[in-house]
């Protein structure tokens, strides 16, 4: 079977076909592969995740007002990806420990994060925000793939703890090309260990399309591996959920690692800083418009009767309480003291560092005014 | 409450974007994150979303213009409780006059501003209020550093100031090509700060041109005089071995004897005495310290001898001179740079006052006062070590009356005094106890002869025996 | 079914290496240790001989050929709450594992504010001298002690090796821990009944030899070579003093200083290459600290800055008793080779 890459991003061969249960326009389908993973979600799961994903999209959309406003250094939009980020957290446990990439905000929205969680580090005031034995999630990676292999060192110690919890590793499809990702993928399945890759593939990393990392399609590296492996419609939040599902139960039953290439699209830019203008077409984003995540779950459950306006308003509600919280957590941030960069490089003491310390704290005594003695 | 929108950074260190165009108008209502313009920036065109949700009042630039990250954009009239937190607004006399705060009390900005410089209603100066980690705009002001005034947690470093005095570079020798720092090593360098010699000026005995230590103590106590005369040598014990103690030769001790000895063979030394009734200088001195208008000024036997001797020389100036070997010359000098032998904790030195016969006997006795104090304390700076012309020993104060004192190497003469001792003496053809001195002079007999020497001697005893005969020399 | 030794012994470097690690691993069931080899194989170097037979797979974990894994899943691990001690197989193949060790491992509990903790040791078998093929001889602890986060430490002796192992492991901070291979075959005495409480800790330097002319300081296996140097300048009626700094990171200035000021002259000498190595590190802090208290700039004897030359030739590269005798000569103002300062 020969696989010819393309340069745009509609799928030739039935390989590509990733697994569908909610069509663009809100029909519901049936797929063999992952129908028993999805008959049993009622409607009151499909409105939680909707408003998570209505959640996850209007945080996304302060994070880059707050940007453009002058409040954040930076942020890494995610509108596009939210039923990926959502469905898959929504299905882990609780205990369960989740490795997320720089753009994860949905996943950290379902774990809990706490408004502030999603600006302080973007603001620049810290490296980085909640607490991962709180939320079970590590901080935010930003050198990319390095998290695969976290996962799986994690996966690993469960293993040794001869406990059920599942790591999950999220990452891109520019992260594939990495050496890390490809050694993570060796390490889980040389010691079979419960680790479920999640791949977001939005087609773009940064400027360089999916076709640069992968000649092949991605979902299709993992069995190389010996990794069981499955393409999903990364917008469609049944097909994510049924999938993650399924990659949960087989890792948390002792089956080893799973793969999934969930695809979707970066609907925005790399970052704040980007300009994709530059390296797409319009066109391009306009098709994927057409599939977004949210207009086709809220179509499928206005046709059940469960989305009024009463609904409407209720979780616009929600939304808007969270952002208004993101958006004061960020204007009304204080910055640490100067001495506290010092703070926390060893767990125990360090005479080089003490010494530093001791010198940095008698220069700004020397000085008048606040920044001087602030401590 | 006026709430303004400055151009913020929009993508990682941007300093300016171009207005491509505005889609609200004074007068316009606004909701928060509303799209208000479009800027094109080196990177991207990005839309600017409305940090407020208000009125738009104040629209400044067009579109096609450029605006630098910073600089003032739009303001809107927003609902906030501002009439009662704006103490400013409504007390414009209240204390602080700075325009930042009445500036922040009247409205607010989008961002909190990062205070990295000095806030100024100066227009040149671009406060940036992003938060975003850009560079920051360059300021039109000069670069300050910030005033320092907290308590500092060290003086000044005396090891790195230690250093640089004393390495300066001698100002002439225009044969000099190169300004070089001398060669030395820090311990040395230390050494020449605490004696006060510049080590520019030190011949260097080291390879390489490296200034030694022993270099730095010889230079030190080059002028320094070696009376030894009126300290008794400790008598000598018997030696045996665990009887003994030993005293390294090192610092001020070696120093003095190498010059002693470069003063006691080089220069042949002839000392002759004389022994004066000096009842009438006691009595100067007494009435001179009743007298309140000199009130503070301690004048002693030895500014009266100083400037017995000061006069003398104008008429003797052969003992005022300097025998140049190298340059073939005799110098004689038109001053008189009276040096003063004070024996301190770390030798004998030999600071002078500089242009003694300048100085009337007031100053003169200040000046002798100053320079005990200086010397007593270890004070003594190279400029007072080096130069005199002339010196005077006071070994009186031990109680002994005369010596055979040793030149202060490069001088013509020294004065020995001895101790004033009543004693019997004649006086107006009978015999009277009356206060009596005796004065020891050491000259070069290169550059004076027996008489000149004596005649000398004779003049300053005669004045101390009648001081109004001073008036005679000058 | 553990058989802990104790007692006194003399033992290899290695030996004393395997028996801090069997020490470790008994006392704390957290202890893992992970690496290329070190299980069946018991390690190329044997450090880790016998460690598989005693704890099982589930501690003993022989890793696929991959350094970034390797460190990567180690972090993993940590987070989970194990104390995971990392072999890299030889110093020349740390560099694929250098992203994981320096973004990761050096940056996790300052990044966290203190939540993360990673108690990592990474074994590192390392420097030349041993007629090895190429990359088998590398000297990179300059670039971890310049990272901010990592502890370093090298070691030159059986005992040290077996306590400040130890010590590496209990250390709630990542440590690279640097063993000489040169001298993993030579002897010493081990207190294998040492408490790491009451040892020395691995912070600090050890004055291996007093003297009172110039203070030599060094670490690792040029611990050996300083010492010889030091036994061949008694003949010429010099006294060297030894300092073994056992630690890069921090560095025990107290030590150092103390012995700067009473001898005045300071050489540092390491394997490594000169620029830019720990030695420029160590006298940019000396000479601040100790500025006039220096009779002699003080000097370096190090490799020369070249990749770490072929078997035959690594004589010349190595700095021996004659460069640092050489070096001694020229702080004390003796006949040297060094050419003269260019004025």
């Amino acid at each position: 079977m020969t696989y010819t890459p393309t340069t745009d991003t509609e799928h030739r061969s039935e390989l590509d076909e990733p697994v569908q249960l909610l069509t663009p326009s809100g029909q519901r389908r049936r797929d063999p592969r992952l129908d028993e993973w999805a008959d049993d979600l009622d409607l009151a799961t499909l409105r939680g995740l909707y408003r998570d994903m209505t959640l996850a999209r209007r945080v996304d959309a302060e994070g880059v007002a707050l940007q453009r406003q002058g409040q954040l250094g930076l942020w890494a939009p995610a509108q596009g990806q939210e039923a990926i980020q959502v469905a898959s957290a929504r299905a882990c446990r609780a205990d369960d420990f989740l490795f997320p990439s720089y753009r994860e905000h949905g996943v950290l929205l379902v774990r809990g994060a706490a408004p502030a969680d999603l600006v302080l580090s973007w603001r620049g005031e810290v490296a980085s925000t909640y607490d991962p034995a709180a939320l079970n999630v590590a901080p935010p990676q930003i050198i990319i793939g390095a998290q695969t292999l976290h996962a799986v060192g994690y996966a690993m110690g469960i293993q040794r703890d001869g406990a059920d919890q599942v790591a999950v590793a999220y990452f891109g499809d520019g992260a594939t090309s990495q050496g890390d990702v490809n050694e993570a993928m060796v390490f889980a399945a040389s010691f079979s260990s419960p680790v479920v890759f999640v791949c977001s593939n939005n087609h773009w990393a940064i400027s360089e399309p999916v076709t640069v990392q992968a000649a092949h399609p991605i979902a299709d590296r993992a069995p190389g591996f010996g990794i069981p492996s499955m393409r999903v419609d990364g917008n469609d939040a049944i097909a994510c959920t049924a999938a993650m599902r399924w990659a949960l139960d087989h890792a948390r039953g002792g089956g080893g690692p799973v793969f999934l290439e969930a695809v979707t699209y970066r609907m925005g830019p790399h970052t704040t800083s980007d300009d994709p203008t530059r390296y797409r077409s319009s066109d391009e984003v306009d098709l994927w418009r057409a599939r977004d995540p949210l207009t086709r779950l809220e179509a499928l459950l206005r046709a059940e009767g469960a989305f009024d306006d009463a609904f409407r308003a209720d979780v616009d509600a929600d939304a808007l309480s969270f952002t208004t919280q993101m958006r004061s957590a960020a204007i009304d941030a204080v910055s640490a003291a100067p001495l506290s960069v010092l703070d926390h490089v060893y767990a125990e003491p360090h005479t080089g560092l003490e010494e530093q310390r001791h010198r940095f704290s008698a220069y700004l005594d020397g000085f008048d005014g606040d920044e001087g003695s602030a401590r | 409450m006026i709430a303004e929108f400055r151009l913020p950074d929009l993508g990682e260190g941007l300093p300016e974007a171009e207005i491509v165009h505005w889609h609200v108008a004074p007068g316009d209502a606004v909701e928060l994150n509303q799209t208000i313009a479009e800027v094109e920036t080196a990177k991207a065109i990005v839309d600017l979303p409305s940090p407020f949700a208000g009125v738009v009042r104040e629209v400044r630039h067009s579109a096609g213009d450029v605006v630098a990250v910073g600089e003032f954009l739009i303001s809107f009239e927003v609902a906030g409780a501002a009439d009662a937190t704006a103490p400013d607004a409504t007390a414009p006399d209240a204390s602080a006059p700075d325009p930042h705060a009445a500036a922040a009390g009247q409205s607010r900005t989008a961002a909190p501003a990062e205070v990295s410089a000095a806030p100024s209603a100066d227009d040149d100066v671009q406060t940036p209020n992003l938060v975003g980690y850009g560079a920051a705009p360059r300021t039109s002001a000069r670069p300050q550093r910030r005033t320092r005034g907290g308590r500092p947690a060290a003086g000044a470093d005396t090891a790195v100031l230690a250093a640089a005095p004393h390495d300066a570079v001698a100002p002439s020798a225009p044969e000099q090509a190169r300004h070089e720092r001398p060669r030395s090593t820090p311990p040395v360098r230390k050494l020449a700060k605490d004696l006060g010699v510049d080590l520019a000026l030190v011949a260097a005995s080291g390879a390489h041109g490296v200034i030694t230590r022993a270099d730095v103590e010889a230079h030190a106590l080059r002028a320094v005089d070696g009376a030894s005369a009126g300290i008794a040598a400790p008598a000598p014990t018997e030696s045996t071995p665990s009887r003994e103690t030993r005293i390294p030769i090192r610092g001020v001790r070696k120093a003095t004897a190498a010059a002693m000895v470069r003063s006691a063979f080089t220069a042949p030394h002839v000392t002759t005495f004389v022994t004066v009734d000096v009842t009438e200088t006691m009595r100067l001195i007494e009435a001179l310290r009743a007298d309140r208008r000199l009130e503070g000024h301690r004048i002693g036997v030895l500014a009266v001898v100083a400037k017995a001797v000061c006069l003398a020389l104008s008429r003797h100036p052969e003992l005022n001179s300097h025998w140049d070997e190298q340059a073939g010359e005799i110098v004689r000098f038109g001053y008189v740079n009276l040096g003063i032998a004070a024996a301190t904790e770390r030798g004998l030195v030999v600071p002078n006052i500089k242009d003694a016969d300048a100085l009337d006997l007031v100053a003169l006795s200040d000046a002798l006062g100053d320079l005990a104090r200086v010397a007593r304390e270890g004070r003594a700076g190279l400029d007072q070590l080096s130069g005199g012309t002339f010196s005077i020993t006071n070994f009186g104060v031990f109680g002994v009356d005369a010596g055979t004192p040793i030149l202060n190497p490069g001088e013509a003469g020294i004065l020995g005094l001895g101790a004033v001792r009543r004693q019997p003496w004649e006086h107006e053809g009978a015999i009277a106890l009356r206060e009596v001195m005796t004065l020891s002079l050491s000259f070069d007999h290169r550059l004076a002869d027996g008489e000149q020497g004596s005649r000398f001697l004779r003049e300053v005893a005669d004045v101390l025996r009648e001081p109004g005969r001073a008036m005679l020399l000058r | 079914m553990t058989s802990i030794a104790t007692g006194k012994a003399s033992l290899t470097m290695g030996k004393a290496l395997g028996a801090g690690l069997r020490r470790a691993m008994a006392d704390d069931e957290r202890v893992l240790v992970m690496g290329e080899d070190i299980g069946k194989l018991g390690g190329v170097f044997r450090i880790t001989d016998g460690l598989l037979d005693e704890f099982g797979t589930a501690r003993v974990i022989d890793t696929p050929l991959a350094e970034s894994g390797i460190v990567g899943t180690a972090v993993g691990l940590a987070l989970r709450g194990f104390r995971p001690v990392v072999e890299i197989q030889f110093d020349g193949f740390v560099y694929p594992a250098f992203d994981q060790i320096v973004c990761q491992v050096a940056k996790l509990h300052y990044r966290t504010r203190g939540r993360v903790r990673m108690p990592i040791t990474i074994r590192i078998p390392w420097a030349g001298g041993v007629g090895a093929a190429e990359h088998h001889s590398e000297s990179p602890e300059a670039y971890f002690v310049h990272t901010a986060g990592l502890r370093v430490v090298a070691v030159s002796n059986p005992q040290d090796a077996y306590t400040m192992l130890r010590q590496a492991i209990a250390s709630d901070d990542p440590v690279v821990f640097f063993e000489p291979k040169r001298l993993y075959h030579s002897k010493g005495a081990v207190d294998l009944d040492a408490h790491i409480a009451d040892a020395a800790p691995m912070g600090l330097a050890r004055v291996m030899r007093e003297g009172t002319d110039v203070t030599l300081l060094t670490y690792g296996a040029q611990v050996t070579t300083a010492m010889d140097a030091a036994t061949a300048a008694e003949d010429e009626g010099l006294s060297l003093e030894v300092i073994d700094l056992r630690s890069l990171s921090p560095v025990d200035y107290r030590t150092v200083a103390a012995s700067v000021r009473k001898t005045g002259r300071v050489i540092v000498t390491h394997e490594a290459a000169r620029e830019a190595g720990v030695a420029a590190e160590l006298i940019a802090s000396i000479t601040e600290q100790c500025f006039h208290y220096l009779e002699a700039p003080p000097l370096r004897v190090t490799g020369h800055d070249i990749p770490y030359p072929p078997a035959k030739l690594e004589k010349h590269h190595l700095p021996d008793l004659d460069r640092i005798l050489d070096a001694v000569d020229r702080v004390l103002g003796r006949p040297n080779s060094f050419p003269e300062v260019t004025p």
